[in-house]
């Protein structure tokens, strides 16, 4: 049974949302886009999103820049990563 | 008080009508909706019932908290045995006839028999009326809906209702209500079709009378605001299921071309944000604030002009990624078309991807298809079969059938290319790089089904800390969870939780988007303790909520196994195991779920739930859940009603 203290970090889980980031589908690191920006590269695994914003402060990937997505992929699958 | 709703049992052979109340013991053992649902379904049926004969049930219900000051306590749930797969039949549907119906004096109402003439039933005072339906026959969901309001008068009536679809025993016909909202899987409309029941009105004025009014106002304020602060939610408000399509076609998680592939690449217009730019507003049901429902006008074509609300993530797979079309338009339309004739939209396009691969590899021929095209990514077609199923025309009578009867009346081994579990198609999502949603769908209870027990938080790469905050509670867990959705490692848990809590909320009848299913920080046992002693005064421990939507698990389990299923129906098709991914990101690609590491879920996942190796609940587990007098002959779980 949740006990009120487990409760209570429930709720501080809620309040520390991160606001403003995604995380890269493809190497899950938390990215932090300008605000309004419609791409963004991610600086650890290179694929480029496209960027949508559900409010004016949060961002969420809209899609992939389908160019380059295959030849990034076919180039890390044959690195064996 | 809202605890004095009834049941209501109607024979449309006779057309005798009798009403029991529901006993306070009967409440803490299911609490409503589903759970109680399934309990009538294993009592009022004989083993081996024709799911289309007069001896079948067809249930609806209404959950504990709906019509309540819960927050979106707007679910009905409509059961029976599956015409579609011969198992259990149930559905969930939001809108707002559920509160109608507890409004008008009933909780559960149970239909048997099948009336001489089309039907409708009118709930209205604690009174049933049964009336002639003839003219309505032969209408859409929405006409149907209308002249009804207007036979009756009044403005407010709320129905749930067939389609054309139903009437003609398309085995995954659905429930309907207001534009779109559907009880969409397992084909009750079927069984409705067969008892030749059109529709059910409701129109009530009695109060729900809540327990505690005032403090269950103040604390429904604090569920709003941790629901509706979640970023899911407002996403949700904003694009609707169909976000979802953003991150999981992105990936390489979609299930296209019947499952050839695991992406529909360059498929852009079809996005979440491209079909927002197409919604005129949103919808919502019943006391929710987040309103996931887009409304939208079809903007070309022969249905320019035409009104209808949706689409779900659903529609997106069903008309697009699945038979290979990249249009907003077809898929608009299509969500239409289902919305229309009530036929459930993820079967439909199973349906018609499984008929164009057939058609790609020859086992379907131009004669077979009476001249339609069935080439991947042919709108006008897609468009067409929608129609041909719905009024089981041509090919289309065969594809109005279930997937493995359709399968059988064409031979030529196309049963292997079904996309199935138990007999009902797999959302179009593909699970071969994650483990624990492969589990999922291969043992749920009503066949291949994502709102049985899905795990979607697993797709979140949530700390293991956060994961055991989540799965610890209300029962202790202490074994492994991890946070990589590849894994297998503690999967076997983490789907019976959700397949619990799923059970628990359709017995509330709290919509799923308001719990533990795409956000890790919703409501759950402890405030819906708190939700159901402010409102009904029942006083029940997280454990006890817990427990209860256990036991409709169980009882749905037990019901299959009572109908003939064995652990050989708990599994994924070979494509599953034999087909790795080609495309998605280096993190899904060249996947597939190992057979070895499958059974061993399997057997946790019994282990778990405390089944036997074969997942026959044990004499144990059925005593702890006072369960314990069911037998194999059928017999009554109690005799409680
Ligand atoms: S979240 Fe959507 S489906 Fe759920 S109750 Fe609200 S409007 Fe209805
Ligand atoms: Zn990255």
């Amino acid at each position: 049974m949740t006990t009120s203290k487990e409760r209570s970090s429930l709720q501080e889980r809620a309040k520390q949302r991160t606001t403003g980031a995604f995380r890269c589908l493809s190497c899950f690191k938390r990215l932090s886009p300008p605000k309004g920006a419609t791409h963004y590269t991610c600086p650890q695994c290179n694929y480029e999103w496209r960027v949508a914003w559900f409010t004016p402060e949060e961002p969420r990937i809209r899609g992939p820049v389908w160019d380059s997505y295959e030849q990034l992929t076919q180039d890390r699958m044959k690195g064996g990563k | 008080m809202s605890l004095s709703r009834k049941i209501a049992f109607v024979d449309l052979t006779t057309g005798k009508i009798e009403t029991k109340p529901i006993s306070k013991e009967l409440r803490r053992k299911f609490l409503g909706g589903r759970g109680l649902d399934m309990y009538l379904l294993y009592k009022h049926t004989k083993p081996g019932v024709d799911p289309l004969g007069p001896d079948n049930v067809a249930l609806i219900s209404a959950g504990l908290l709906v019509g309540t000051l819960a927050s979106a306590s707007s679910r009905t749930h409509v059961g029976g045995k599956s015409p579609l797969t011969g198992y259990v039949g149930s559905a969930n549907v939001g809108g707002f006839f559920g509160p109608e119906m507890r409004l008008a004096g009933f909780d559960h109402l149970v239909i048997r028999g099948k009336a001489e003439k089309p039907v409708y039933l009118y709930l209205h005072d604690d009174e049933i009326e049964i009336r002639d339906a003839e003219h309505l026959w032969g209408t859409d969901t929405r006409d149907v809906q209308d002249l009804i309001r207007q036979e009756l008068a009044d403005d407010d009536i709320q129905s749930l209702c067939i389609g054309q679809a139903g009437e003609n025993l398309v085995k995954y016909a659905c429930i309907r209500t207001s534009i779109k909202n559907a009880a969409g899987r397992t084909g009750i409309g079927a069984i409705w079709g067969s008892k030749n029941l059109k529709a059910v009105a409701a129109k009530g004025m009695r109060d729900i009378g809540i327990a505690q009014p005032k403090e269950a106002l103040a604390y429904n304020k604090e569920i709003i605001n941790q629901v509706t602060s979640a970023k899911v939610s407002k996403t949700m408000q904003k694009l609707g299921t169909p976000f979802i399509w953003g991150v999981t076609n992105s990936t390489g998680l979609v299930r296209t071309r019947n499952f050839q592939l695991n992406q529909l690449v360059n498929a852009d217009d079809i996005e979440p944000e491209s079909i927002e730019e197409d919604l005129v507003g949103t919808a919502g049901c019943f006391a929710c604030q987040v309103h996931c429902r887009g409304k939208y006008f079809i903007k070309e074509g022969p249905y320019k002009g035409t009104y209808d609300e949706g689409p779900e993530y659903t529609s997106q797979g069903a008309f697009g990624a699945e038979v290979g079309c990249t249009s907003k338009n077809t898929v608009l339309v299509c969500n239409h078309l289902v919305n229309y004739y009530g036929m459930d939209n993820l079967e439909t396009g199973s349906m018609i991807s499984w008929a164009m691969e057939l058609f790609e590899k020859g086992i379907l021929t131009l004669e077979d298809t009476g001249g339609l095209d069935l080439t991947w990514g042919n709108d006008e077609t897609v468009i067409e079969l929608v129609h041909k199923i719905a009024k089981r025309e041509g090919i289309g009578d065969i594809l109005a059938d279930s997937p493995l009867e359709a399968a059988a009346r064409i031979g030529k081994d196309s049963e292997r290319y079904l996309v199935h579990v138990k007999g009902m198609s797999n959302l179009h999502s593909d699970e071969r790089p994650t483990p624990a949603l492969a589990l999922n769908i291969a043992v749920s209870s009503r066949g291949s089904d994502h709102l049985r027990g899905r795990p979607a938080i697993d797709l979140y790469h949530l700390p293991e800390k956060v994961l055991r905050q989540i799965y610890s509670n209300p029962i202790p867990y202490d074994g492994p969870l991890t946070s990589d959705y590849r894994d297998y490692e503690g999967k076997p848990w983490q789907v019976m939780w959700q397949e619990h809590l799923y059970s628990t909320v359709d017995c509330l009848g709290i919509c799923k988007y308001h719990t533990v299913f795409l956000g890790p920080n919703m409501p759950a046992y402890e405030e819906w303790a708190n939700l159901i002693r402010l409102n009904t005064g029942l006083e029940l421990t997280p454990e006890e909520i817990y427990r209860a939507g256990e036991r409709g698990y169980t009882l749905e389990r037990l019901f299959n196994i009572r109908e003939g299923m064995t652990r050989e129906d708990d599994k994924l098709v070979d494509r599953y195991h034999d087909e790795p991914t080609p495309l998605g990101l280096p993190v899904v690609r060249g996947r597939f779920i190992d057979r070895d590491k499958f059974k061993i879920m399997v057997d946790e996942y019994y282990a778990h739930h405390e089944w036997d190796e074969n997942g026959v609940p044990t004499r144990e587990k059925l005593e702890a859940l006072s369960l314990n007098t069911l037998d194999k002959s059928g017999s009554e779980p109690s005799n409680l009603v």
